[in-house]
């Protein structure tokens, strides 16, 4: 009986651990705030002072809007929004790998403590064996 | 041992257990998708005033919402490389930003300001409640000419990030409008699976105090 209950617990102690693994891969690399594929980077043409105009790209909109060639320094007539962006604004900037690490840092302390708790059991069972309880 | 020590040591085992693999499971909070109802509330509310008059082109420097206790400096926003609209940096002092081949607050047609829900590291950003906005709050636009443009939200919607409604947000419209935009939802990895975006209309405005310009 004793090693059934010390067998389950080794078991536990290694299914924990082994779930551990995609956490801490995902931890392993150094925190960003500022992800680098998904969200633009700001620009540092952002400012609150004005500026002349860069070029910017061309491009048009599904094809529904004319394409613009230069920066407009007011919107023309026909459109109100000169240059329709493409996609989805991207104004989320999630702790991304940061939740990870702290996934993975939850998981770690529960594998921690179920090895104490093992190690206990063990250290407990060994003294009783030996004292003959 | 006991059946008693044999019982207590399996319990605690399985506590720690039930403790390690519960702790990737608290983050993401999921979020209403679809567009959501606007629903009646006291403060901080003003009627569309039909027919407002436009203002004249100036561009926004701050941008107020009190219902949910925004007041951020604007500053402008362009395209990025690939044709999508930038967004404000990752910074601590996060700010809104407005899209600059947009109509000015107050002019006619959809003027278009984005901020970040939040900011990674940082915590919150600008925009954080922006989805508790409901019809008929209050927004003020502040003008590099001192002029004041104030908006009344219309609606509020929340919609998948892959379905983002371009022509509602940037379609020609007929009278002074405002559009606010953050992200929201659900947290997908490094980001969320939508966009929040409030619609407003120019309910008012103050002229600009003599001297200013």
């Amino acid at each position: 009986m004793r090693r059934t209950v010390l067998t389950a617990l080794a078991l536990a102690g290694t299914a924990v651990l082994l779930g551990t693994g995609p956490a801490f891969a995902g931890g392993a690399t150094t925190p960003s705030p500022v992800p680098s594929a998904a969200a633009p980077t700001p620009g540092p043409a952002e400012s609150a002072v004005p500026s002349p105009a860069p070029a910017e790209p061309t491009r048009g909109q599904s094809g529904s809007r004319p394409a613009k060639s230069a920066e407009p320094t007011r919107a023309p007539a026909g459109d109100q929004v000169s240059v329709v962006p493409s996609g989805a604004p991207d104004t989320g900037v999630t702790e991304g790998s940061s939740d990870s690490g702290a996934g993975g840092t939850a998981v770690g302390a529960g594998a921690a403590a179920v090895l104490a708790l093992g190690g206990g059991t063990f250290v407990v069972v060994r003294r009783r064996r030996a004292t003959g309880a | 041992m006991t059946a008693f020590s044999r019982r207590a040591f399996t319990t605690a085992a399985l506590a720690s257990l039930l403790t390690a693999c519960g702790g990737q499971g608290t983050k993401g909070t999921a979020s209403d998708s679809g567009t959501s109802a606007p629903q009646p509330r006291s403060p901080h509310r003003t009627v569309p005033a039909a027919g407002a008059r436009p203002l004249a082109r100036s561009v926004p420097v701050r941008l107020q919402v009190p219902a949910i206790g925004v007041d951020t400096p604007v500053i402008r926003l362009g395209l990025a490389p690939d044709g999508t609209v930038r967004v404000p940096p990752v910074t601590a002092d996060d700010r809104a930003g407005w899209y600059r081949h947009s109509p000015t607050p107050g002019q006619t047609g959809p003027s278009v300001i984005l901020g970040h829900v939040t900011v990674g590291k940082y915590g919150d950003g600008v925009f954080r409640r922006l989805a508790e906005l409901h019809r008929g709050d209050r927004i003020v636009a502040r003008l590099e000419n001192g002029a004041a443009a104030e908006f009344a939200v219309t609606a509020v919607r929340t919609v998948p990030r892959t379905r983002f409604p371009a022509d509602d947000v940037y379609g020609n419209v007929d009278r002074p409008e405002l559009r606010l935009i953050t992200c929201g939802g659900a947290r997908t990895g490094d980001g969320y699976a939508d966009n929040v975006i409030v619609f407003a209309a120019l309910s008012g405005a103050e002229s600009p105090t003599p001297g200013e310009r």
